[in-house]
């Protein structure tokens, strides 16, 4: 006999067969490549000829020893730590500015997103001239402000290098949180500001005691599409330095790339994809899983 | 899971997806997208289509380079839909593919279009993998000449450098007169190429081609009097910051007149002519200390997958007028590189062209032709060369040398283990 | 606050905005001069075009040709789509109480965790076995699959903050949860689904590895197949690349505006304010 709280309920079957459609195309589209890539991982293969042989965890193994592999991990975890305080921090400055009511409003949000709707490719080329060490629009800015001395070779350095590739991609993607942080204060009641105010709060007691924490929905977006983008991190990195100089830039999902189709050893390249995956896991699941939490609370309250 | 069942079930797929695919136009994929390289491709693509009869081929672009071109390929190969015809580098690259049994020899072509007759032999080397032809060489630039430019050198009253002395004097006249002597760029390859110059002034051809059979250590004495030649003659050269440059960068550097010197190849002068740096007035060149009368080349093939019987005979009615003179010309000059068919017509070439021609068969009749080392070594590890050296150009370190050498050595040994290395 | 201090204060705030505008507009600026700057003129970075060549920009548009169209025939389907599935999945894992709701959930955001290069080949083979190979139909179903877990992620999150006493008076009235999701959960999300419909677009339209890979010929391959190919290889035709850049981010600041007013919309009208 089945208890009878094992029978769905309407509401629940409802539920169900909405969850059937997208649950389908996960299960095609994510977990199969996955266990496929699972499986590539314990084999040593160049990717495209018929004999590939069982190494079991040697791929792993040799992966753990190389330092090459580690710092491109460590490259990674300083990207998830730059994305979630930089872009993020500016977007959110820049966004509770704006929403003060600032003439010329319209056009500080067109500029401000602008940046983020471009390709990475251009992007990747935009910021090359950029950072030209002689004659780049960094470099002659320095250097005409009497900085000249802080101007750096800004993509050749391995010291530098990664400093410069997070400045692109701030100015590349701080239009995200802008926006979303944008649309998240508008979407706060004007009546907790307005009570707020009467009080005789300052605008920034305003700010921090009411506005922000009425923008968490808007945050747990920001904050977690931004650690998943410094973890998968690749098209920008490619496309400026190909990882260089001598690996001083790469970060997983570019040595991965560079295993498989750079030196042929897609095994091995498998198995960086995993332990990216695990990584990743380890480092933002618990996060995200807490933001969710942390959502039903506010509401439940 | 066996192997089987899984490559079973992929071919399957492949199956599936393929049997409703009938091939009428014919794809050659290469990943030459922009500016004088694509014109050079579509005009041997057009070349072509006018004198196949009953095949009609369309480039088809794959944005990026050859690492991105594998990619793609790869999935294409695992997915049973490869394109007629592509555009591959030589030597190992082919082999790679071949051992994976993915591409179809070429013998018949070879015959007809005389193969033997009008590559030179270097040239033929690296195309024949185990005796059998598999690509047509379709694209050669040579990568040890120097660009200068030739008003710096007037005003400086400098001599065009020889050897390692008149190369290190201009370096010092240069720098001495606020120039910066010798540019360079961020990127696997480039570090590389200018290595090759020290490094058969050391080891000599033979020695060279000694490397790449994996028979001289990457500890041997030898290589490290290379770096260390490197590390004396040309790395004190280098432009400030030309690690944060593109070639393209340190291209309009020349140009501007504040780099004298270029070592890069020959695609430069295109380059250079395309901003209206002319070849003869504005910039020349000459052959990098240690490689004068010899020719270390870089070149692209085109390649035929395995597959059903009609797309090879249109593969082949492709190549067969790609390695015609009309063919190879009508690639060569709006690219701007060197006809691998000697038949061409050295009239055809602009001023930069007719030099590097002169250069490369004077060295083919003294079989002084050495191709890029990069791709006569196993992938795995000539990649590792490109970034190990330009790690060494970086911080050429006693500390450094030593991590480089045992590094490419390792992966020497582990080739070595594995039967990796071919004699080419 | 003193009428002064409050003075001195939107000064200061101006001040940094029109820093950050000149720091964001500044690479944008050194793009518009290259996309009118002739080949020689481009060995100068810092310089003015001498006169406007147009010739980049009809360049640009001779070699994108077919593929702005085909852009907008991938991107316009595939957000609209991604954007649903997206509310589909995030709607009940949003009102699901117990532990089967959550499990599903954070399943479908470890998907959010996986590099789409580890994915192509399989990819491939899927997309092939369903004779959507070089099709904009696959580009469709691509695009909205792997969509899956940052919109439903961005949904749910949504239905969330939406209050539950909605639906739970809703359901009382008789209003059965698929009804309410299509009658009333749906309209009043307006906004949610049009900030979603913003970065999807942005995100879809400039998607360049699934192109490459699924396809293959002039009849379905979007922009970013030929923006790149003018940054490919060892040549960079920096005019065209420019000028086709700049054509190409105009759609998807059309979007942005569009979505942006409706957008607000939405929140004048629904649960905000």
């Amino acid at each position: 006999m089945i208890p009878r709280e094992w029978i769905p309920t309407r509401t629940t079957r409802t539920h169900l067969a909405f969850l059937a459609l997208p649950v389908a195309l996960f299960a095609t589209f994510y977990v199969y490549p996955i266990i496929s890539s699972v499986y590539l991982s314990m084999h040593s293969w160049d990717g495209f000829s018929p004999d590939m042989r069982w190494v079991g965890l040697q791929n792993y193994k040799t992966l753990l020893a190389q330092p090459r592999f580690f710092n491109a991990v460590l490259n990674n975890i300083a990207w998830v730590a730059f994305m979630l305080i930089v872009p993020t921090g500016i977007g959110l400055m820049l966004a509770a500015i704006l929403d003060r009511g600032i003439r010329g409003e319209s056009v500080y949000r067109i500029i401000f997103f602008l940046p983020f709707t471009i390709p990475a490719v251009a992007v990747a080329a935009i910021w090359r001239w950029m950072y030209e060490p002689t004659n780049g629009l960094i470099t002659t800015v320095l250097d005409l402000a009497g900085l000249g001395w802080a101007a750096q070779n800004w993509l050749g350095d391995p010291a530098v290098v990664n400093a410069s590739l997070m400045g692109a991609v701030a100015w590349w993607t701080t239009g995200f949180a802008f926006l979303v942080f944008f649309a998240g204060l508008r979407n706060i009641p004007t009546e907790c500001i307005e009570a707020a105010r009467i009080e005789g709060a300052t605008s920034w007691q305003i700010f921090w005691k009411v506005s922000f924490p009425l923008l968490w929905p808007s945050t747990i977006i920001v904050l977690g599409m931004s650690a998943i983008d410094a973890m998968r991190l690749f098209d920008i990195v490619w496309a400026m330095t190909q990882g260089g100089p001598a690996y001083s830039s790469e970060v997983l999902a570019t040595q991965m790339y560079d295993l498989a189709f750079g030196r042929f050893e897609m095994g091995r390249a498998s198995a960086v994809s995993v332990y990216l995956l695990l990584i990743a896991a380890v480092v933002i699941m618990p996060y995200i899983l807490y933001m969710s939490s942390r959502v039903q609370d506010s509401e439940a309250e | 899971m066996s192997k089987s069942t899984f490559l079973g079930a992929m071919a399957l797929t492949a199956l599936l997806g393929s049997s409703a695919y009938a091939q009428d136009n014919f794809e050659v994929w290469h990943y030459y997208a922009a500016g004088s390289e694509l014109a050079g491709m579509n005009a041997l693509i057009d070349y072509s289509n006018s004198q196949a009869k009953d095949a009609k081929f369309t480039g088809v672009v794959v944005p990026g380079n050859v690492v991105e071109l594998r990619r793609q390929l790869q999935t294409a190969f695992l997915g049973g839909r490869p394109p007629a015809a592509y555009q591959s580098s030589m030597a190992f690259e082919l082999k790679a593919f071949v051992d994976g049994g993915r591409l179809h020899p070429i013998p018949d072509v070879w015959e007809q279009i005389k193969g033997d007759e009008i590559f030179p032999a270097g040239v033929q080397r690296v195309v024949k993998i185990g005796g059998q032809p598999y690509g047509v060489p379709f694209d050669l630039s040579l990568i040890n000449n120097v660009f200068y430019n030739v008003k710096l050198f007037k005003e400086l009253g400098l001599e065009v450098p020889t050897d390692w002395d008149s190369f290190a004097k201009a370096c010092s006249a240069l720098s001495k007169a606020g120039y910066q002597p010798l540019g360079n760029a961020g990127g696997t390859f480039w570090s590389l190429y200018n290595f090759y110059s020290p490094l058969v002034s050391i080891v000599g051809e033979e020695g060279y081609y000694k490397i790449a059979r994996g028979e001289l250590g990457f500890d041997s004495p030898e290589f490290s009097k290379a770096l260390d030649l490197y590390r004396d003659k040309m790395i004190p050269c280098y432009a400030k910051n030309w690690s944060g440059k593109t070639w393209t960068q340190t291209a309009d550097d020349v140009v501007n007149g504040s780099t004298g010197m270029f070592m890069m190849g020959a695609w430069v002068a295109a380059y250079f002519e395309q901003a209206g740096f002319k070849g003869g007035e504005g910039f020349d060149l000459f052959q990098a200390p240690g490689t004068v009368g010899k020719s270390v080349f870089q070149m692209d093939v085109l390649a035929v997958p395995a597959g059903p019987e009609a797309t090879i005979a249109a593969a082949n009615q492709f190549l067969v007028a790609a390695a015609s003179p009309e063919g190879q010309a009508a690639f060569a000059v709006p690219k701007g590189s060197l006809a691998p068919n000697v038949k061409v017509d050295a009239s055809v070439y602009n001023y930069a062209g007719a030099k590097l021609a002169k250069q490369f068969s004077d060295a083919s009749a003294k079989d002084a032709v050495l191709p890029n080392l990069f791709f006569l070594l196993p992938t795995a590890l000539g990649t590792e060369l490109g970034n190990q050296i330009q790690r060494f150009a970086i911080d050429p370190s006693d500390a450094t040398k030593a991590e480089v050498i045992s590094t490419l050595e390792g992966l020497r040994q582990e080739a070595l283990a594995n039967k990796a290395f071919i004699a080419w | 606050m003193s009428a002064a201090l409050q003075q001195h204060q939107t000064a200061l705030t101006r001040t940094v905005l029109v820093v950050f505008a000149v720091i964001f507009m500044a690479p944008l600026v050194i793009a518009v001069l290259t996309s009118f700057k002739s080949p020689p003129e481009l060995t100068q970075v810092l310089s003015f075009p001498g006169e406007f060549y147009w010739q980049n920009y009809s360049i640009a548009f001779s070699r994108m040709g077919r593929g702005l169209i085909n852009s907008i025939a991938i991107t316009v389907p595939a957000v609209a789509l991604s954007i649903l599935i997206g509310a589909v999945a995030g709607y009940p894992l949003a009102y699901m109480r117990g532990a089967g709701g959550k499990f599903v959930y954070f399943i479908l955001l470890t998907g959010m965790l996986v590099p789409f290069q580890i994915v192509q080949i399989p990819l491939f083979f899927l997309v092939q076995g369903l004779g959507l190979y070089d099709t904009i139909a696959g580009m469709w179903l691509v695009h909205t699959a792997y969509a899956v877990p940052f919109c439903t992620f961005f949904m749910r999150n949504f239905f969330a903050s939406v209050p539950r006493s909605m639906y739970e008076a809703a359901l009382i009235d008789g209003c059965g949860p698929a009804r309410y999701f299509w009658k009333l959960l749906l309209p009043a999300s307006t906004s949610g689904l049009a900030a979603l419909a913003i970065i999807q677009s942005r995100a879809i339209w400039n998607d360049l590895l699934f192109a490459i890979t699924l396809t293959s010929s002039d009849q379905s391959r979007p922009v970013t197949v030929q923006i790149s190919g003018f940054a490919s290889s060892l040549q960079v035709e920096y005019g065209p690349l420019m000028a086709g850049t700049l054509v190409s981010i105009l759609p998807v600041m059309v979007a942005y505006l569009v979505f942006q007013k409706s957008f607000v919309r939405g929140l004048l009208g629904g649960a905000g304010k």
